[in-house]
């Protein structure tokens, strides 16, 4: 993507236009100005700003949560009574305190790492589910792929949420079964992009010579195919992260996330809910800030990667 | 065609029975007892199984679930533990809430996204367009729930423009409706806007304004009319998605739909409401579903469905 006609590392490139006699021995009427202006160079430059965006936001939420520890904050589930309901900005509590006198800045961090370790866990096995059963559907074809094609649109039908508010009610709301709960309600997708990409690259000429060699079909699928479409998939399994912490906080919205006093972001909202009314509102509004800048932040790092992932495969928008 | 049709109807059926079928299961394997919630306070054990022999629930699992299809082929669907009145009654009293904010919802999504979509489209790459693309993920980015309480601080407990909460007049349903658009209008307008760089870069446009047809022309009824099909395609979903129970945001604005009907049933173990609820909201998003496919053919020619079925 270098615009100048030096092309840097190879300095002993003679530049074609000061030679003389050159039938190149003029200005180029692309010039560096209209080469920035392009579209391309455009795109490029509008997913690193995107790119560094969500950088920015998603780490301005991360880094404080996985500190949580080690920052001098008060204790998130033991609060003092006689500073109860401090507004924002108050001595010694950044955030302001809830009814219990609890910090909030010390809840919301906390409760991150929750958030942060179901969502983590949760894309980690949806997407190495998802990555194995649509690979198999897409290379294998057959009964296979019917099994899998049925299951995903079976999923589509049933009404998901109140599935997972059931099965939590089951199983009990423990960070493995809400994990598992999230993971369930996402393999789909990187199990339907996984298939479609295989699907276009079992029929590509390497995978023909692979075969021709005698390689066994789980190799080729394994060591061929699934490298070459991981990084395209990879991205969309960092965007489930997004989709990930959102119905968590959905979930404990619900009653059906980790439980009290243990915090929550969805948690600390419902527990706000009641108060906003009665004039507490940051109760509700900073924790909800919290959860929409992270997600923001992973999105618009997972849609700028896509951008680039899309423009190094060569193919449009 | 009419093959087409019986073969999808079928699938429909036996989609919602399954559906049905996992929810009855699992709502009797999940822990605590209906009985207690409806016996008098400090209940005996005589008690308790009286109201347990009451509502069918001292027999094992699969007699019960038989006993439910027996009564479910006579069109009892079971009379809810908590209103004493046939649960399909009480959802369907409900329906019609869910179904206006839903229609009210598509409304505000479509007139909003498609010329959103069209604008970010014909506008590719440029500074604006940016600022609008990070706008929509931003949009898909915050929680539903707290949109709408962000929303109800501002409205209602600030600005006094309307009631905070429940049903009392046409005004309450414009917080749920934004709320629930700001999510599908980011989600939308991305898909258009997808589609339409498509077709305006594709070559019939390119042989189309060479012709001198004119921009506007080539922006609508060349380009989005190709690219309106997958969008007319996941606004049907949505919407159907939508009749499965807006159930966050009806909690959150005491909203009487289904949503808010299903998630106190839920709480209170009223298994025949919850399993009316469920059937009457997968039937209904089921039917919508395949609406949309059967209008397939009619915006688009080259759709036939008797062929693409066999």
């Amino acid at each position: 993507m270098t615009t100048s006609t030096n092309l840097p590392g190879h300095p002993q490139v003679p530049n074609l236009a000061e030679v003389p006699g050159s039938i190149l021995g003029r200005e180029s009427a692309v010039t560096k100005v209209l080469l920035r202006r392009s579209a391309a160079a455009r795109r490029a430059r509008y997913s690193t700003i995107k790119i560094w965006v969500g950088a920015i936001c998603a780490g301005v939420v991360v880094i404080p949560v996985v500190l949580a520890g080690v920052l001098p904050l008060p204790d998130p589930i033991v609060g003092a009574l006689s500073e109860s309901s401090l507004p924002p900005f108050s001595a010694g509590h950044l955030l302001g305190t809830d009814p219990n006198g609890r910090d909030l800045l010390s809840r919301i961090l906390h409760g991150g790492q929750t958030s942060l370790v179901i969502g983590f866990l949760a894309i980690f096995v949806s997407g190495l589910f998802g990555i194995v059963a649509g690979a198999a559907a897409g290379y294998f074809g057959g009964w296979v792929d019917t099994i899998i094609s049925r299951l995903l649109e079976a999923q589509m039908a049933l009404p998901l949420l109140l599935m997972l508010l059931l099965v939590v009610a089951l199983f009990g709301p423990s960070i493995p079964v809400i994990t598992l709960v999230i993971a369930f309600a996402q393999w789909p997708e990187p199990a339907r992009i996984t298939r479609a990409l295989v699907l276009v690259e079992r029929e590509k000429p390497y995978v023909a010579a692979a075969r021709v060699l005698g390689l066994p079909k789980f190799s080729i699928l394994s060591r061929h195919v699934v490298p070459n479409i991981l990084q395209q998939v990879l991205v969309v399994v960092l965007l489930l992260l997004a989709q990930a912490v959102l119905l968590e906080s959905a979930l404990s919205f619900l009653g059906a996330g980790v439980q009290r006093p243990y915090p929550t972001w969805g948690g600390i909202i419902s527990d706000g809910r009641e108060l906003f009314v009665t004039g507490k509102p940051w109760l509700v509004t900073v924790p909800g800030l919290a959860i929409a800048l992270l997600v923001v932040g992973v999105n618009l790092v997972g849609d700028g990667l896509r951008d680039r992932v899309r423009r190094a495969k060569g193919d449009q928008t | 065609m009419l093959k087409y049709v019986l073969k999808r109807v079928g699938q429909t059926i036996l989609t919602a029975f399954l559906a049905v079928a996992t929810v009855f299961v699992l709502l009797r394997m999940a822990p605590g007892d209906p009985a207690a919630n409806y016996a008098p306070p400090n209940p005996s054990s005589e008690q308790l199984e009286a109201i347990r022999q009451q509502f069918g629930l001292d027999q094992p699992v699969p007699v019960q679930f038989w006993t439910f299809l027996q009564h479910l082929f006579q069109g009892d669907v079971g009379t809810s533990f908590f209103f004493k009145r046939p649960a399909l009654d009480v959802v369907l009293e409900r329906l019609p809430y869910t179904i206006t904010l839903a229609v009210a919802a598509i409304i505000v999504t479509s007139a909003v996204a498609i010329p959103l979509g069209v604008w970010m489209a014909r506008r590719s790459n440029t500074a604006p367009e940016l600022g609008a693309n990070i706008g929509t993920i931003a949009g898909q980015s915050m929680p539903d729930f707290w949109i709408g309480f962000v929303l109800l601080i501002l409205f209602a407990v600030n600005l006094h423009w309307f009631a905070p909460s429940g049903f009392d007049s046409a005004a309450s349903i414009i917080l749920p409706t934004v709320t629930i658009a700001i999510l599908q209008i980011a989600l939308i307008s991305r898909l258009v806007r997808r589609e339409m760089v498509v077709n305006l870069a594709s070559p019939y446009l390119t042989v189309a304004r060479s012709r001198g047809v004119s921009e506007r022309a080539l922006t609508w009824r060349y380009a989005f009319s190709n690219a309106a099909l997958p969008v007319v395609t996941a606004l049907g979903t949505r919407f159907a998605a939508m009749l499965n129970g807006v159930v966050i945001v009806e909690v959150v604005f005491n909203w009487p739909g289904v949503g808010e009907l299903v998630v106190n049933a839920l709480k209170q173990r009223d298994f025949p409401l919850i399993q009316a609820t469920v059937l009457v909201t997968v039937l209904l998003a089921l039917v919508v579903q395949l609406i949309v496919d059967l209008l397939y053919p009619l915006m688009d020619p080259r759709v036939r469905l008797g062929e693409a079925s066999s």
